[in-house]
């Protein structure tokens, strides 16, 4: 019983991709682009001509299922098979889904991919089903990361690494707008 | 727009192929079984250079899952995507599986499988009759290895046992200049202190997206002002709190004028220079009679003297600046003199064995087994050093060691070659002349993993096991924060592959006789010894035993070794761990699994030791070259019109050829694009994906462009590793350009390394 959340260090982060290749190989998801639980987006553009370029506007943000405490997907799947389980992350009952892709159209984060092995929409899950199973207590992405940006753990533990480092800095999350209530924050 | 070259992979969905792939492993799709056995094992990484410690997650004798090892100080516990991506190299369906001999023609790819004796009796047959009609000339033979764990055990046999002179590496195609610049300046090659440093300015090198450990890792950890200079604005750049943007091959002026001003304005730690320059009068009277101002390095870099100056002030004054070196790095004629510059900037700062500086600290020295050497008298010595100042005398210079085999004025013919770990057909500029040199061979002999390009020209190709297959021996790593480290074994080599040490093994033993019959018809001093104490012990004390540094396994001659020199304690930590150094399990967790190894008061920062800095190098002056860094007008970036300089690099997924196939790294980078200035691109009405054909002195490439404001106007990118010609390697084949193709074959002198950066190029759409 926990409740798992993440917080970005996100400026810390070079684009070296060594999350998404663990991410992969760790959950065995299927090769090609489109398929990924998590990727890096290149925000913003780098203005100006080469001589006199403004680098400002540009960010690395690490993008993945932000399990939402008010998930649009849970709430638009027609089949019930999104439920959020013990440790407060956003799953699938495998067998109920039969791809009305409704989670996917719900999604505001574009969070979910249309897993073709085994014909459901997949997303991040915290490596809930391989290394949390094994009982390691870190993701393949966090542990791997050069920058170490990725904190993982228990938010309802205040004595967790991410609860301090959420209660020590300024952070947001993605939309607030939405009123989705992710659990995954970017830290200033 | 931005789609081709950054990272939105949603936007990928609409520029790449939506095959679906096999999924990367494919146990992931069987079920796992309740009683499977799991091991972690302790290895070390051999995607690039870096040599990462990893745990392999081993399911029923499959590797799983590669994770970071905390252990080792320094990889820092991470896993870079390279480093992740192992298991597809291991798991690569390309993989070469059997000895193969070949059938057709060089190049063309077709060959038959063998077994590993009918390769080994091949290799003898041919090699007995070279060697006996060269009369026992072993430097007949030439034999390179690229970087790598079993280097000097590929020479010992080739070197020491068979007798070549003729060994290279990639020392001239990659970093000999710095090394001997700082070998030659401060006595030393050194470490760079990064994390150590509280200003730091790269010029020359990305080490964002060509990662070094622990530089890159401590970069980002690191609270300090980072200043980049480059062409192009590089990840490295983006991540900088300063980017000068300058012309290729013009960072030596901008170092020039940085001591300039540190002269002029006696920025320089007086107390340092007072004490270990030797020649300081002959450099500031060398650079104030220059008048190397930040004005006359703007007119030269196209950095704003005003930029220049802060730079060098900031610099001077920072309490721990570091200039870094670079690591692959000869990119000009002048790189020797950039690098020693360098060199300087750091000694002027003071920035020399201590914190935040080049430090020599105080590594591990492992112990060698002793082998006895054969003498040949008939061996004769390399040429490939002449008309070169200093030169390595290990890995040679492979651009002056090709001309001068395929120009055939060599002192002797070279008429076989061995070929480990080094994709000579791509790895060099002008491959066409790489071509023609094996082409020219009697014996091609390749040891690889992979049907990599230089496999394709290769007689005999010997399939070498991947770094998750096999045990290495123990390594020594770093200056400040020594440790130990080993590869281990995690699982059994795959198909009918070996070891290096296997193969060499059989190679020795099928050799040893053949070719000590040939010395025995040849050599004047081996008859005596036969003649004195008859052919046996000839032959045993003489050391023509190839195969005898193999009579024991290599874990059975790493427990020898370790437990000999360092006790079963370090042994076995080194077996479990990968890793050891004192203070191993006392690490101290900073924040979110990054650790402290060493106290900071235990860190190698300063160690007692005489050493002068040398401003002035008069063996360089007696050869008719510059004692001093010094810029000449050649060195002026300007190129012919409707003419762009070619610059290579790297992505952050792959490193050099090596990774070109992998299935995994290939999803981030299928192939590669030319980066063109996004205005020069619409003068020319370039779009993003048109094709262009690159043309230099050479030869043409086709390649599909990205036009970006990202580099100068007169500027070409595209990255190394791409345009394999290879249809073996499936998945690389046909996928982009390669830059060596076009890029022109000169090297300097002083080093004898190719420089990459001179080539000129001019492009037409298709």
């Amino acid at each position: 019983m926990a409740n798992y959340g993440m917080a970005f260090d996100y400026k810390l982060c070079i684009n070296c991709h060594a999350c998404e290749v663990a991410c992969k190989e760790e959950n065995g998801i299927d090769l090609g682009a489109k398929n990924h639980r998590l990727w890096i987006q290149e925000d913003g553009e780098i203005e100006g001509d080469f001589w006199n370029l403004d680098r400002e506007k540009i960010s690395f943000m690490q993008m993945q299922c932000q399990e939402c405490q008010d998930a649009p997907c849970l709430q638009a799947c027609p089949n019930g098979a999104i439920y959020t389980d013990d440790n407060g992350i956003v799953r699938l009952y495998k067998e109920k889904c039969d791809l009305t892709l409704a989670c996917m159209k719900a999604c505001p984060y574009e969070a979910r991919y249309v897993d073709e092995k085994n014909h459901v929409t997949d997303k991040c899950i915290f490596c809930a089903d391989t290394r949390l199973a094994q009982g390691e207590t870190t993701t393949a992405c966090q542990i791997t990361c050069p920058a170490k940006l990725r904190y993982f753990g228990d938010l309802d533990d205040e004595e967790s690494e991410i609860s301090k480092v959420l209660q020590s800095r300024k952070h947001f999350t993605l939309k607030p707008e939405l009123g989705t209530k992710p659990k995954l924050f970017y830290l200033e | 727009m931005k789609r081709i070259e950054t990272s939105r992979r949603k936007f990928l969905q609409g520029s790449v192929a939506l095959c679906v792939y096999a999924t990367s492993s494919f146990s992931f799709s069987q079920p796992k079984q309740s009683s499977s056995t799991v091991a972690n094992i302790p290895y070390l990484c051999n995607m690039c250079r870096n040599k990462c410690a990893g745990f392999a997650r081993v399911e029923n004798n499959r590797v799983e899952k590669l994770n970071p090892n905390k252990y080792f100080p320094k990889s820092r516990n991470m896993l870079c995507p390279k480093g992740n991506a192992g298991i597809d190299a291991l798991y690569d369906k390309d993989r070469l599986k059997y000895p193969l001999i070949r059938i057709g023609n060089k190049g063309d790819g077709r060959y038959k499988k063998v077994t590993w004796d009918e390769a080994y009796e091949y290799i003898k047959d041919k090699l007995v009759t070279i060697i006996d009609q060269e009369k026992d000339n072993r430097s007949t033979i030439a034999y390179c290895n690229g970087e790598g764990f079993n280097k000097d055990e590929y020479i010992k046999f080739f070197g020491s046992k068979i007798g070549s002179a003729n060994f290279l590496d990639e020392g001239s195609i990659c970093l000999n200049t710095k090394l001997g610049a700082t070998q030659l300046t401060i006595g030393d090659v050194g470490e760079m202190d990064v994390a150590g440093s509280d200003y730091l300015i790269i010029s020359g090198a990305n080490r964002y997206e060509s990662l070094i450990t622990p530089d890159s890792v401590d970069m980002i950890h690191t609270k300090q002002k980072l200043v980049v200079l480059d062409p192009r604005c590089t990840v490295t750049a983006l991540k900088a709190d300063e980017y000068l943007p300058l012309n290729p091959g013009t960072d030596l002026a901008f170092c020039l004028s940085m001591i300039y001003i540190a002269i002029k304005e006696k920025l320089y730690d007086e107390k340092y220079v007072e004490h270990y320059f030797k020649d300081f009068d002959k450099l500031e009277k060398h650079i104030l009679n220059n008048n190397y101002t930040a004005s006359w390095a703007e007119s030269k870099t196209h950095i704003p003297a005003q930029k220049i100056e802060q730079t060098a002030r900031e610099f001077f004054s920072a309490k721990r600046p570091l200039y870094y070196l670079g690591r692959r790095s000869v990119w000009s004629a002048n790189d020797f003199q950039l690098r020693r510059a360098m060199v300087l900037i750091n000694a002027l700062a003071g920035s020399v064995n201590r914190e935040g500086g080049i430090i020599f600290g105080k590594p591990f020295v492992l112990k060698q087994e002793e082998i006895n050497e054969p003498l040949y008298n008939a061996s004769e010595g390399r040429f490939d050093l002449e008309g070169i100042v200093y030169g390595s005398q290990k890995g040679g210079s492979w651009l002056n060691f090709r001309e001068k085999v395929i120009s055939k004025t060599a002192p002797y013919p070279v008429r076989a070659m061995f070929i480990r770990k080094h994709n000579i057909m791509q790895n060099m500029p002008n491959i066409a002349k790489t071509k023609q040199m094996l082409e020219m061979m009697d014996l091609v002999v390749v040891f690889d993993t992979m049907p990599s390009d230089t496999a394709m020209m290769a007689d005999v190709i010997l399939p070498e096991c991947t770094y998750l297959e096999r045990e290495d021996m123990v390594m020594s790593f770093n200056r400040l924060e020594p440790s130990l480290a080993l590869r281990n074994q995690v699982i059994q080599p795959l198909y009918e592959s070996r070891s290096m040490q296997d193969i060499l093994k059989g190679l020795g033993k099928k050799l040893s006789i053949p070719l000590f019959e040939v010395s025995a018809k040849y050599d004047e001093d081996l008859q005596e010894s036969i003649k004195e104490s008859g052919m046996r012990k000839a032959f045993m004390e003489g050391g023509y035993d190839l195969a005898e540094l193999y009579k024991e396994d290599v874990s059975v001659r790493n427990k020898k070794l370790i437990i000999a020199q360092f006790g079963e304690k370090i042994y076995n930590s080194l077996k479990t761990k990968g890793v050891w150094h004192p203070y191993i399990e006392k690490e101290k967790e900073l924040y979110n699994d990054y650790y402290e190894y060493y106290p900071k008061e235990k860190r190698f920062y300063t160690i007692k030791r005489d050493y002068k800095v040398n401003c002035y190098l008069k063996k360089l002056r007696k050869s008719g070259f510059d004692p001093m860094p010094t810029w000449h007008s050649r060195y002026d970036f300007t190129i012919p019109e409707n003419s762009f300089r070619l610059i290579t690099g790297r992505y952050v997924t792959s490193t050099q050829t090596a990774t070109t196939n992998n299935i995994m790294l290939k999803e981030f980078k299928e192939k590669n694009y030319v980066w063109i200035n996004n205005q020069v691109a619409k003068s020319l009405d370039i779009n993003e994906d048109d094709y262009l054909v690159l043309s230099s002195a050479v030869d043409s490439v086709v390649i599909q462009a990205y036009p970006t404001n990202k580099i100068a106007p007169q500027v070409l990118w595209f990255a190394h590793g791409f345009g394999t010609a290879s249809e073996e390697l499936t998945n690389a084949y046909g996928k982009g350009a390669s830059d060596n193709m076009i890029i022109e074959d000169k090297f300097e002198k002083i080093y004898g390394c190719a420089t990459m950066h001179e080539t000129n190029i001019t492009i037409r759409k298709l």
